[in-house]
Order: structure tokens, then C-alpha cells, then sequence
């Protein structure tokens, strides 16, 4: 930004109170929240996650076709004739669901090689680690889910809720085994004692991301209060409404962090910007009318 | 459609292993395992009443074969003439045909990292070429051919009285018979009794606890999702914005 004559709008009607804790709002303040949009995801968090989702499908949808002695399967057998009628061979679909588990395996270790700063300590320290919040949530969301409780009585989360941790945190360690088992069945790695319990690990990793994928999916996709989720899985960006009413640690710090950005700037320019909790209003912070968020990133 | 079977003749084999070293080297087998064996008991007995027992063992293409059911990837198979192969396309190596054979015709070649044993020389017999083992032996102790045929030299020798190797309380089918009338079969029965297949314990594990918790936990998510989803639609869709 060249230009730093920055200044605060103040036709703003959100006060500061906002930052003390979830509250009703009022129509306005709803209004100005769902208007405005944050973001949520990098296009390094989308690209994965969707190469991850495409890649689980993929070897989830061979995998469970290849599991068919009768003391193992886990699918019907209608499905798996399904797909050996779909791949022709066995050995086509076996060598389907390696090269596939190669690029995702390949795709992963890229990520956590050269995004190890930027990405992924980031999403486990700040993202994935539980609270007291967290685990008060869990009753609260089933009480919510029985329409006794509403969004403002919940226990506040912070860019995840807890349910997305809980799941994220078993993706993670899923997706580790599922890294190590996959090579020594695919490449004969190690005494058979070892593949035959790389094949347990492998399925029991699996299927304990496949029993929360339908919550996950639902969720995400059709469940109609999450819906800007869905979208911030695309966009990267989701409204301040949703940000203040699901994940309001998340949208608090986000303020911080803006505050402190502009406070900088202004800085530079001999302007004292007060602390966040004396000013008036919760503001946008425009430049030459024009909008930012905290990255500097036009809005 | 033939059936392939062979019989060894107890009577005829003089122990020599020239059938060992031919499989051995028709494969190239490495040491210590075997696609095809003959392993010498030790004699039995005092001068000049001395028994010499020799065991003379191959897969014995069995009927209902534990192998079979035992391969988590389809890798090991029965074809329709009978003859059990492995599809090295698709064998893992993880060794659960090993420990369900109850005849130990089975190893993990060391070099390739997939299982091997015999396959009855299917190559050359879809060619008219005897098996190894058979085109080599020197006495004739090794008949091979088609069971499925009365005809056949096979199917007469059992009718004369050619027995697998199966006790009380294993009998998958085997397709060997052993021919003797010097009791020195029971001897080798003794020595060499087929074992009970076996299940190692991750395998165990996820048959009897793993498989039927997740069946639960999956059917239920979904179920669960998908009644959400019902009375979402049912209901229709609350504004966010409320
Ligand atoms: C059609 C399928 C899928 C859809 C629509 C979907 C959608 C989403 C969305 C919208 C988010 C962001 C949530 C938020 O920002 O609040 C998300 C996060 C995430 N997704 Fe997916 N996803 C899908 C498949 C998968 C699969 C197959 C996996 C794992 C194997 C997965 C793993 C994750 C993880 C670990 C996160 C991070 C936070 C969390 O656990 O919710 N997703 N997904
Ligand atoms: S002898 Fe062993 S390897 Fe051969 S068919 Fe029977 S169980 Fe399978
Ligand atoms: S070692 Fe190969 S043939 Fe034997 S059970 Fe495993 S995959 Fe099947």
C-alpha cells in the first residue's frame, strides 16, 4: 500500500462490546457482520484439501473393492463385481490404488516438507489444539442439535470447532498410518509378521476416517448453517456473521490482528491508533475507500 | 475339463531328489525353501528289519483349499483344471497363504518379495509337456494327468488304492495320492500331518472385533446423516441469518 492515509470509517454501528463475548445482535449489526467477509482458507489449505478429498474417494472406492477374502471384506459383493467389472482386472485396480496412494502420499509430503512452516505447523498448533472451550462443546452441540440451546449459549470456538478437531485430529493420525502401512503392503516392505499387521493398521486408519466422513460431507456440504463453510472451502473467505456466531475466538483474534496491523500503519504516519477495546467502533479500515483486510488483501 | 491330479508311487521312488533338483532349477528356487521336495525321514527299525521312509511332497492343489480363502487380494486362485496359482501381479507378499497350507508348499521368494510354490508346471502342460518333476524322475515313482478322466493313469492307480495325505481332523481336498505297500505312507503321515490352518492375530482381530465395530460405526453415520438430511428437506431450511 503506497498510499497510507488510512482512515477509519465511522459509520460503523459495531461497538467494541462485540469483542467481549458472544451476544444477541442486533438487526443492523447482523446486517454490517454478513455483509463483510474474512478469510478463512490459503489457496495452499484448498488445493489440499480438495486433492486430499479426491484421493481418499478414489482409494477408498478401490480399496474397499480390493479387500475381498470372505474373512476380510468389507464391502458388499455386488460392489466389488461392480468395480472389477468397472477396472476389468484386479491387478489394474490393485495398480490404480498404489499409483493413486503414491501422488497423495507425494502430494502430503511436499506439503509438510516445504509448507512445514507456513501451513502446517500453523493448522496443528493454532488450529487443531483442544481447549476447555472444546470439550464443554460436545454436550452443547448435542443440546444445540436439540434445538435447547442456541449459538450465542455455546462454548466459543476458535477457527475449528471441536468437532472439526476431533475429526481433523483423527484424519491426522490416520493419514500417518495409512503413509507407512500403504508403502509396506504396496512394496513388501519388512517380515510378513509386519504386512500382516500394516494390513490391520491400514484398514482400521481407513475406516475410522470413512465412519466420519458422512458427518463430515453432511456438514460441510448440505447442512444449511455451515454453509459458508462449504463456500470458504472454495473462496477461502467466509461472512463475519458466521465467523461471529460459529467461531467467535476465531473472529476476536482476527480483530486483534487487524487492529494491530492498522495500528502500525498508522503509526508510520504519526497517527495513535487506540487500543482496540477504546475504540468506539469495531471499523473497517479503508484506504482511499477502498477495503482491506488484515493480509493487506482487498476486499 | 480336466482335473489335474499326480500320484507318487512310494513303491518306486528311490529317494534320489532328481525331481527336487529339477523343480529347483527349472525356477530357480533358492535355498533353504522348495516348490517340490523330498524329505528323508530318518530309518527306522534294527538289522536287517530297516525302514527307509522318504517323504515326497508338492502343493497339493487342494479342492478347498485354505490358501485360497486365506489371500486378502484374490492373488492366490483355483483355476477350473484344478491346478492353485498365484497371480504374482497381485500377490503382497504378507504371507497368509503361508500360514494356512496345512502342507507347507509355500514360501516368499526372497528376491521378488511374492509368494511361489508349485503350480503343477501349468506352462508346460498347456503345452503337452509333462511336469518337471515327472519328465525327470528316473523310476517312474511320479504320475501325473487328469482324474476327471477314468481312463487315465491317475484315476486307475487311485482306484487301486493311491491315498492322500489327510488325517480326522484335516481333509481340504488334496489332490497327491500316495501310493505304498510297504506301510510306509502312515509313516510319513506321522512325520509330516497336514496342520490346522492358521490365522495370524491382526488378522484375527479385525475378523471378530475390528470388522463388526466399524460396520456399526459406519452404518450409523451414515444413517444418521442420512435422517438429518431427510428432515432437513422435509422441514426446509431455516434462514441463517435467522
Ligand atoms: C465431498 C467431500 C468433502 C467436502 C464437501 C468437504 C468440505 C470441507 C469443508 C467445507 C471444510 C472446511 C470447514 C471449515 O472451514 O469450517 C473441510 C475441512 C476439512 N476436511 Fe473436508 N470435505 C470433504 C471431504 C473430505 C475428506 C474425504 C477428508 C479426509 C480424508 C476431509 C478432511 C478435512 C479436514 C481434516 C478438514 C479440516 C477441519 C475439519 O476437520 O473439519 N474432507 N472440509
Ligand atoms: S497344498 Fe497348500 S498351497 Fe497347495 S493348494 Fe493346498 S493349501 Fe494351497
Ligand atoms: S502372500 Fe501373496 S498369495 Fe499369499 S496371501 Fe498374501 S497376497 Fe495372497
Amino acid at each position: 500500500m503506497e498510499n497510507k492515509n488510512i482512515k477509519l470509517n465511522d459509520d460503523i454501528v459495531l461497538d467494541h462490546d462485540l469483542l467481549k463475548g458472544p451476544r444477541h445482535l442486533s438487526f443492523d449489526e447482523k446486517r454490517i457482520l454478513a455483509t463483510r467477509v474474512m478469510k478463512k482458507h490459503g489457496v495452499g489449505g484448498v488445493t489440499l484439501h480438495w486433492v486430499n478429498a479426491i484421493s481418499w474417494f478414489l482409494l477408498i472406492f478401490t480399496g474397499t473393492a480390493l479387500l475381498s477374502a470372505s474373512y476380510l471384506q468389507f464391502a458388499p459383493a455386488w460392489y466389488i463385481n461392480m468395480m472389477d467389472g468397472i477396472f476389468g482386472t484386479r491387478g489394474a485396480m490393485l495398480h490404480f490404488h498404489i499409483a493413486v496412494g503414491v501422488f497423495w502420499v507425494t502430494t502430503l509430503l511436499l506439503y509438510g516438507i516445504f509448507g512445514y512452516k507456513n501451513y502446517l505447523l500453523d493448522f496443528v498448533k493454532h488450529d487443531l489444539t483442544i481447549d476447555k472451550d472444546d470439550i464443554r462443546w460436545f454436550p452443547a452441540k448435542a443440546k444445540n442439535l436439540a434445538g435447547k440451546l442456541n449459538h450465542y449459549e455455546m462454548p466459543p470456538q476458535g477457527t475449528y470447532n471441536a468437532g472439526q478437531k476431533a475429526y481433523a485430529v483423527v484424519v491426522a493420525f490416520s493419514t500417518l498410518t495409512l503413509m507407512i502401512t500403504g508403502p509396506i503392503m504396496a512394496f513388501h516392505i519388512g517380515s510378513t509378521t509386519i504386512i500382516q499387521w500394516s494390513m490391520m493398521l491400514h484398514f482400521v486408519a481407513t475406516m475410522s476416517v470413512f465412519a466420519g466422513v458422512f458427518v463430515h460431507v453432511y456438514m460441510a456440504a448440505l447442512f444449511p448453517e455451515e454453509r459458508p463453510a462449504f463456500f470458504s472451502m472454495i473462496t477461502g473467505k467466509v461472512n463475519e456473521l458466521y465467523a461471529y456466531l460459529h467461531h467467535y475466538k476465531w473472529w476476536t483474534e482476527i480483530k486483534n490482528e487487524e487492529h494491530a496491523f492498522f495500528a502500525e500503519e498508522l503509526k508510520k504516519d504519526g497517527i495513535d491508533l487506540p487500543a482496540l477495546h477504546d475504540c468506539k467502533n469495531i471499523a473497517n479500515h479503508q484506504v482511499n475507500s477502498k477495503v482491506y483486510d488484515m493480509n493487506g488483501d482487498e476486499l | 475339463m480336466s482335473k489335474y491330479a499326480m500320484v507318487i508311487d512310494m513303491d518306486r521312488c528311490i529317494a534320489c531328489h532328481a525331481c527336487e533338483v529339477a523343480c529347483r532349477s527349472h525356477y530357480d528356487v533358492p535355498v533353504p525353501y522348495y516348490r517340490n521336495w523330498v524329505h528323508d525321514l530318518r530309518p527306522e527299525g534294527v538289522y536287517p528289519d530297516i525302514k527307509k521312509v522318504s517323504y515326497v511332497g508338492l502343493c497339493n492343489h487342494c479342492d478347498d483349499a485354505p490358501c485360497v480363502k486365506a489371500c486378502p487380494t484374490g492373488a492366490t486362485y483355483k483355476r477350473k483344471d484344478g491346478v492353485v496359482v498365484v497371480d504374482k501381479d497381485l500377490c503382497i507378499g504378507c504371507g497368509l497363504c503361508i500360514e494356512a497350507c496345512p502342507y507347507g508348499a509355500r514360501y516368499i521368494d526372497p528376491v521378488k518379495e511374492k509368494v511361489d510354490k508349485c503350480d503343477f508346471c501349468i506352462d508346460r502342460v498347456e503345452q503337452g509337456v509333462e511336469p518337471a518333476c515327472v519328465a525327470t524322475c528316473i523310476a517312474s515313482a511320479r504320475i501325473f494327468g487328469d482324474i476327471d478322466d477314468p481312463n487315465s493313469k491317475v484315476s486307475q492307480l487311485i482306484a487301486n488304492g493311491a491315498q492322500p495325505n489327510v488325517s480326522s481332523k484335516v481333509n481340504v481336498g488334496p489332490n497327491i495320492y500316495y501310493l505304498d505297500s510297504h506301510n510306509h505312507f502312515p509313516v510319513v503321515q506321522a512325520a509330516f500331518p497336514p496342520k490346522v490352518p492358521n490365522m495370524p492375530t491382526p488378522q484375527k482381530m479385525w475378523t471378530k472385533v475390528l470388522r463388526p465395530l466399524f460396520w456399526l460405526a459406519i452404518g450409523g453415520s451414515f444413517l444418521g446423516q442420512l435422517a438429518a438430511f431427510s428432515t432437513q428437506l422435509f422441514k426446509g431450511e431455516s434462514d441463517i441469518k435467522e
